[in-house]
């Protein structure tokens, strides 16, 4: 479960604070479909980036599976997102100069998982996202749809409990970005918690809970639908 | 994550930059190749002399011209008539050169020198005969070989009557030397000794080396090199001859020794932290163009010592296969090209171990501060940066 209370994020900006989240009380249940809508610059990522550890809350408590996070340093949140989570970032960030089977497995190498142990796993979820025939192949001579795809089984190969997906439809044609949501239900139907940043107000109705952001502010409870 | 992993990662982003990487192991190649060359000369050239020096063990004098002070068999000639009792005078002349039979090559010492130089006591005859005035006077080419030209370049078998190839002319081997072994002296055992006027001709020069005088007694000895120090500072002033006694021979070896070892470490030590700097260059160079890459990593579950053991083994990989390599440059140059050099170069395997250990450690001094840099980056600023 996940967990927020009265956490605000503040930005120094010259001399005066900007305030890109402004005390956010919120619960994530297991298994939920989370959506965070908003408009640009509501402060959508920086909340993304909060829940995944990548950054850090100015003020307010998170608590994660029933634990306070907040002071979590660094290497420890590097820990939790490797054994627990999973990032789908907006623009793929897969690593250039490995395949997309390297690319996948990378997760794994952080565990410590052997070698051939880390590439079945790897070779399973590419064969689950449908890519098993794109192993070899690096991602500048994948498609963009194809990349994402790729980003995801990496996000899902270490079999994590969250799925945090920045935008993971806003560099995709419409087609290709309902066939990845597609996938992420999918996810979310095997009983993990999955949190979507997105513009799509298509997407945010499929979900069961809507965090709708504006200027840092929950416009509303955040309840489930 | 496992050391393995770390050190497959480490090599894959080397191999990833083949050429970069190349160029900047070139640094610690040279280096490394250099000092290997450089200590093999000054080793191989103190051991020539050296082991003439331990085997003719006490009550010797040496003389020997200073470059530049002419000095023939004329001033043996003076030498003899100066020392007032019976002595071994003994004029040398040093070469270096390759040597072949029919089957096989290698490179060896060349002395040339008289006769005489068997009754100094320093030279102990396996097989065969040493060159008498005799023989001389009928055929200038013949040779007397050490214990481990026998060896290498005979198999072991009686050379006495073969013929070898020895600075460019033809030599018939009348003798073989016992071995000396290890420790004092064993250099010998990888000399031809040649008639002194053939070596005299074959280096188109008829400066000696050095003189050899051998005694009775140390008193003798002590006497004889008084008398011909005072005698060449009245002739040549004192700078041109050194006149000395075993014991000030050996130290002043010494300390020439050590002054070439300080040297050699110093010049190393520069030729290293050049080699350095470049790792460094290129590793600042290679963590800003990964600086997206570094975020991924640590979003996906890298802790800040993965990332820094990540650049630290990549500076490492390269610093190790340049001191590899540079040492295989530095030990072939000096085992399949000794006529370069001009003398005995000796392989110092101790030279190879520092090298190795010293290129070692410039990888990981010039790569932390590229790995710490690496590894404090923020991954969220990681992550958005586009290089
Ligand atoms: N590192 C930073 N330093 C200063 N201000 C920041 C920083 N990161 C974000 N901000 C500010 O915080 C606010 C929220 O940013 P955030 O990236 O969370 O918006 P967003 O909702 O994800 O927008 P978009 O839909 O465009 O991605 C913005 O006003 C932004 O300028
Ligand atoms: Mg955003």
């Amino acid at each position: 479960m996940i967990h927020l209370e009265h956490l605000s994020k503040a930005y120094p900006f010259g001399t005066q604070t900007l305030w890109a989240l402004r005390n956010i009380t919120v619960t994530i249940a297991p298994g939920t479909l989370a959506a965070v809508v908003g408009q640009s610059g509501s402060g959508k990522s920086t909340l993304l980036n909060i829940l995944g550890g990548l950054d850090r809350p100015t003020s307010g408590q998170y608590w994660l599976g029933g634990q306070d996070v907040s002071g979590f340093d660094a290497d420890t949140w590097a820990h939790v997102r490797n054994r627990t989570m999973g990032f789908v970032f907006q623009a793929f960030q897969l690593i250039p100069t490995l395949t997309a089977w390297d690319n996948v497995a990378l997760p794994l190498v952080y565990r410590a998982v052997p070698l051939a142990e880390r590439r079945a796993r790897a070779r399973e979820v590419l064969t689950m996202v449908g890519l098993d025939h794109r192993l070899s192949h690096h991602p500048a001579e994948l498609s963009g749809g194809q990349q994402q795809r790729v980003a995801i089984a990496r996000a899902l190969v270490g079999d994590p409990q969250v799925l945090l997906a920045d935008e993971p439809t806003g560099n995709l044609d419409t087609d290709t970005g309902t066939e990845i949501m597609r996938l992420l239900k999918h996810i979310h139907q095997t009983g993990r918690t999955v949190v979507i940043v997105t513009h799509s107000s298509e997407i945010a109705k499929e979900c069961n809970q809507v965090i709708s952001l504006r200027d840092g502010h929950m416009t509303d409870g955040g309840g489930s639908v | 994550m496992s050391w393995l992993d770390s050190i497959r990662l480490a090599v894959g982003g080397m191999w990833h930059n083949k050429l970069r990487a190349f160029l900047t192991t070139l640094g610690i190649i040279i280096g490394v190749g250099a000092v290997i060359v450089l200590v093999s000369i000054g080793q191989g050239a103190t051991h020539a002399v050296s082991a003439r020096i331990e085997t003719l063990g006490t009550n010797v004098v040496f003389v020997t011209p200073t470059a530049g002070t002419p000095f023939s068999e004329r001033q043996v000639a003076t030498i003899r008539a100066v020392i007032p009792f019976a002595v071994q005078v003994v004029p040398i002349v040093d070469a270096h050169g390759p040597i072949a039979t029919a089957v096989t090559s290698g490179s060896a010492a060349v002395v040339g020198t008289l006769p005489d130089y068997l009754k100094t006591g320093a030279l102990s005859l396996g097989t065969g005969q040493f060159f008498s005035v005799d023989g001389l006077s009928l055929d200038p080419r013949i040779a007397v070989v050490g214990a481990n030209l026998v060896q290498t370049l005979f198999s072991g078998r009686s050379p006495v009557g073969q013929s070898i190839l020895l600075l460019g002319q033809r030599f018939r081997i009348v003798g073989a030397l016992n071995p000396v072994g290890q420790g004092p002296g064993s250099s010998q055992d990888n000399t031809v000794f040649i008639p002194l006027t053939t070596a005299s001709t074959l280096m188109r020069t008829n400066q000696l080396s050095q003189v050899i005088i051998k005694t009775a007694s140390p008193n003798q000895a002590a006497l004889v090199a008084n008398l011909l120090t005072n005698f060449f500072t009245n002739r040549v002033g004192s700078n041109g001859v050194t006149v000395a006694s075993e014991d000030q021979v050996l130290q002043t070896l010494q300390a020439t020794r050590a002054t070439m070892t300080r040297l050699l470490t110093g010049t190393a030590a520069i030729a290293l932290v050049v080699g350095g700097i470049g790792i460094m260059n290129i590793m600042l160079v290679s963590v800003t163009e990964r600086t997206r890459e570094i975020g991924v990593r640590r979003a996906l579950g890298a802790t800040r010592e993965d990332i820094v053991l990540q650049f630290l083994l990549e500076a490492m990989t390269i610093s190790i296969i340049g001191g590899l390599v540079g040492i295989g440059v530095g030990a072939g140059m000096v085992l399949l090209a000794p006529d370069w050099f001009h003398t005995a170069a000796t392989l110092s395997p101790m030279a190879m171990v520092l090298a190795f250990v010293f290129s070692a450690a410039v990888g990981v001094v010039f790569g932390l501060y590229p790995a710490f840099q690496a590894s404090h980056k923020d991954p969220i600023h990681a992550l958005r940066y586009d290089g």
